[in-house]
């Protein structure tokens, strides 16, 4: 069966507003920031999304894993483009060096050397405001969004009664894959398997996975059939569908829409008419 | 009004025979009715044909008879209208329950078929008070125990109010009292007038609540259909579990020998020296609370331990300490003398096998020989110990002949036993199975457990002479299985070892047994009353036995 994400009540904001217009704010925010290159704007939405979890009262004891997975991924992200300059190439063309770090030993004749610029500096600044507002705000969701109001949230977006259903299932598909995944790593870790001793090319590496890739998918495809068949047997999708519970808008829904709407209003006409983009002093 | 079957068979598309020949019953308003057989007889397949799944679900088959519903032929009817006069209860509920709390569980049916939100809140109500799960409407159902979650699932069929109810395998994971409670709210259904039918290895378990019609299937044949008296009197006792009276009466009627049981050894004659020790052992999740407290016990050589309990007790928390897959927040848990903290799963899995109650979470390769190689070439065994432990292990497990087949072919029942196979391979010194009978028949986990414990090596012969580890231990809701097979019983409930020791010492106080959810079998009390017959000779201790070597004590 399938389980749901770490999900709690809790008296803020943003679990009584609508879901409807959390999941509309979601991805306006989400669009604006992608309009954005420009570190100075950058942090301004860095600063909103850190409001927003800090409103969210999440406790630090239940998403602690998860805030240090997203800091070292995003940490490291910011450090390969800083290190790379990857990406850069289209947003600014000059570059300012400002030190030449040379590596104090040498390696089969070949001394690493970086050389950094102010430019290199600011883009690794500005990926780094981007990839930490996406994603600590999509992490807010599995942590407060209530699993009950998935598939009636999809619906009363306008969806049919169908795929709002089928996006509740896959919502919560996410975190029983991660059960299962779980529990094949238990087998076959009793069965001698270490995930450390892969080597070899990525042909040899994903080899080495099909102890834990092979019986997982076989496992979704099984599920998902008696799924299936339990649905079935409870003649869903036989004929229109009522849902149980009904969500309503109160006004401050309609004032997080409609901020939601100007936000992203505003970053488009902005990156319309060459705002916010890539900036170093 | 009743279901009537009349003379149905069915063929799938891609099998050889037919899965169902000829069948005719009938089942009726306000009786309970049995329906036995061994794994593969097409049971879960008439139960398919009946709730319309066959032909609407699973295409490409070939059926033919008829089906009537309280007068209405089924070929005519839409799973919606069928939906509404047969609920369905899967054999697991967990793979019937598909919202993420309670009461989007019971709507789930009552909203497909696009009833007023009152009326679905007003039978959301009126089934959870008849279940006594009120208390648990708000909460998410992953989180519930096996027991609740089968009435909730029960709950979401009956809220859209059938006429009759088909229940495939409702105990198989259940506690023994859970099991009961399950059963009587089957009787009271019956009794409300509802036609229930109920597909159960467990005959003993159900013939508590009167059926008042058993049906046994054997080959997609009904080959009895009537009472229960007669039931008994005529399915052979090898093929499935009868109650110890019945069986014992049966053995000495027919004055058939002995049939030959693997012994485990007298408490007596168990080793001295443990292969896994648990001191002061504490556990608990990240964060959560402590799950087990104060754990300490040894496994030596030569015991045969069932471990016995409530769900949620912390029986398998506790034996994933032997492997490092739980590592203790407390104590200490040392693997031959050694402290198993240093190690690492991979390096503890060379003395301690592990497996797990699915085989679908472990099976993965093309060929059964491949599956059953992946264990000891991971942990560094040459080939030719591996060719031979593949031999062997799969002697063991009694599927010589099946090297060159994919594992996730074979049926249910044999790829659990590949997944144990797949462990033998490593030659671990002690074998731990998660519920190792679950999903498979009684003549099939017999036979099985016979193997198994045939082949423990004892303490004279040598590694070299004799394969085979050391030391078995199994976790199990059958209280038979354990008193059957195992030389030690370990009682745990609410993370804690309760009564650790012989079967006798642990099994003859009955009150604490329904304490910890455990109800006494006809075995056990059979047992219990032949305890002076049952002494072997210069032993302090009782052994206990199955009912046919108890039918032939003087």
């Amino acid at each position: 069966m399938l389980v749901t994400w770490k999900y709690r009540p809790r008296n803020t904001l943003m679990q009584r507003l609508d879901p409807r217009a959390r999941l509309i704010f979601f991805l306006c925010y989400l669009l604006s920031v992608f309009m954005f290159w420009d570190v100075r704007v950058l942090s301004g939405f860095l600063v909103i999304t850190l409001l927003t979890v800090l409103s969210a009262k999440l406790s630090w004891k239940d998403t602690r894993q998860t805030w240090l997975l997203l800091g070292s991924f995003t940490t490291f992200y910011a450090l390969i483009t800083f290190i790379t300059g990857r990406a850069g190439n289209n947003l600014y063309q000059t570059e300012h060096i400002i030190a030449v770090l040379q590596a104090p030993f040498v390696v089969l004749g070949w001394q690493p050397t970086v050389a950094i610029s102010i430019e290199q500096v600011f883009l690794a600044l500005s990926q780094f405001s981007r990839v930490s507002s996406i994603a600590a705000i999509t992490l807010l969701i599995p942590y407060t969004f209530d699993p009950a109001m998935y598939g009636v949230t999809f619906r009363q977006l306008g969806l049919p009664d169908k795929l709002a259903f089928a996006l509740d299932l896959t919502m919560r598909f996410v975190p029983s894959l991660g059960r299962d995944f779980a529990m094949t790593m238990d087998a076959q870790k009793a069965r001698g398997y270490e995930m450390e001793r892969r080597s070899g090319g990525l042909l040899g590496q994903v080899r080495k996975l099909t102890p834990l890739l092979v019986p997982v998918v076989i496992h979704s495809i099984i599920s998902g059939e008696e799924i299936t068949d339990a649905m079935d047997l409870r003649a869903f999708g036989t004929q229109p569908r009522t849902w149980l519970r009904r969500l309503s808008y109160a006004r401050r829904d309609y004032i997080v829409i409609a901020v939601s709407l100007i936000l992203l209003a505003t970053s488009v006409a902005a990156n319309l008419s060459g705002l916010g983009r890539f900036w170093a002093p | 009004m009743t279901i009537r079957v009349t003379n149905l068979s069915y063929h799938y598309r891609n099998q050889r025979e037919r899965t169902l020949d000829g069948l005719s019953t009938e089942f009726k308003p306000g009786e309970v009715t049995l329906i036995a057989g061994a794994s593969g007889c097409g049971k879960t397949t008439l139960i398919r044909c009946i709730n319309g799944l066959i032909p609407r679900s699973y295409t490409g088959g070939e059926l033919s008879g008829a089906i009537e519903l309280f007068g209405q032929d089924t070929a005519a009817l839409t799973l919606a209208t069928i939906s509404q006069i047969i609920g369905t209860v899967l054999q697991d509920p967990e793979k019937q329950i598909v919202a993420s709390d309670v009461t989007s569980e019971i709507a789930f049916g009552l909203e497909n078929l696009g009833l007023p939100r009152d009326e679905i809140r007003e039978r959301i109500a009126h089934t959870a008070e008849l279940l006594h799960i009120s208390n648990l409407l708000t909460r998410e159902t992953f989180l519930l125990s096996g027991g609740e979650k089968q009435k909730v699932a029960l709950a979401g069929v009956l809220a859209m109010r059938p006429r009759a109810v088909l229940l495939d395998e409702p105990l198989a994971s259940l506690d023994p009292a859970s099991g009961r409670e399950a059963l009587a709210l089957m009787r009271h259904l019956a009794d409300a007038g509802i036609a229930v039918v109920i597909i159960e290895h467990r005959i003993e378990d159900v013939l508590a609540i009167h059926p008042e019609h058993c049906v046994y299937m054997s080959a997609g044949r009904i080959t009895y259909d009537g009472d229960a008296a007669g039931l008994l009197q005529s399915v052979d006792w090898r093929e499935i579990k009868l109650p110890a009276s019945v069986v014992m009466q049966r053995v000495r009627a027919a004055g058939m020998a002995v049939p030959h049981r693997a012994r485990s050894k007298s408490p007596e004659q168990v080793g001295s020296k443990s292969i896994i020790e648990y001191r002061q052992v504490g556990f608990g999740y990240a964060d959560g609370p402590e799950v087990l407290h104060d754990i300490n016990c040894a496994i030596r050589r030569g015991e045969i331990i069932a471990l016995i309990g409530p769900n949620g007790a912390g029986k398998s928390t506790l034996l994933k300490h032997a492997i490092g897959l739980n590592r203790p927040v407390r104590g200490q848990v040392l693997v031959d003398g050694v402290d198993s903290a240093a190690l690492t799963v991979a390096q503890l899995a060379r003395a301690v096998g592990f497996v797990f109650q699915s085989p679908s979470h472990m099976l993965f390769a093309p060929t059964v020989r491949e599956e059953l190689a992946f264990g000891p070439r991971n942990i560094g065994l040459d080939a030719e110990t591996i060719a031979l432990n593949t031999d062997n292990a799969l002697a063991t497990v009694a599927l010589t002949g099946t090297e060159d087949q994919p594992p996730l072919a074979l049926s249910f029942g044999q790829q659990k036993r590949i997944s144990i196979a797949s462990i033998l391979t490593m030659n671990p010194r002690i074998v731990i199975m998660d519920e190792p009978t679950a999903g498979q028949d009684y003549a099939n986990y017999t036979h099985f457990m016979d193997d198994i414990v045939s082949h423990m090596r004892t303490d004279a012969e040598s590694a070299n002479a004799k394969p085979g580890f050391e030391a078995l231990a199994f976790i199990t809701h059958d209280l038979d299985l354990a008193i059957t097979y195992a030389n030690r019983i370990m009682l745990v409930a609410d993370g804690r070892i309760v009564a650790d020791g012989t079967p006798e010492e642990v099994l003859l106080d009955t009150a604490r047994l329904e304490r910890c959810r455990i109800h006494p079998t006809s075995l056990l009390e059979a047992n219990l009353a032949a305890l002076n017959k049952t002494t072997p000779s210069g032993m302090q201790s009782h052994r206990f036995m199955s009912a046919a070597e108890l039918a032939f004590l003087a």
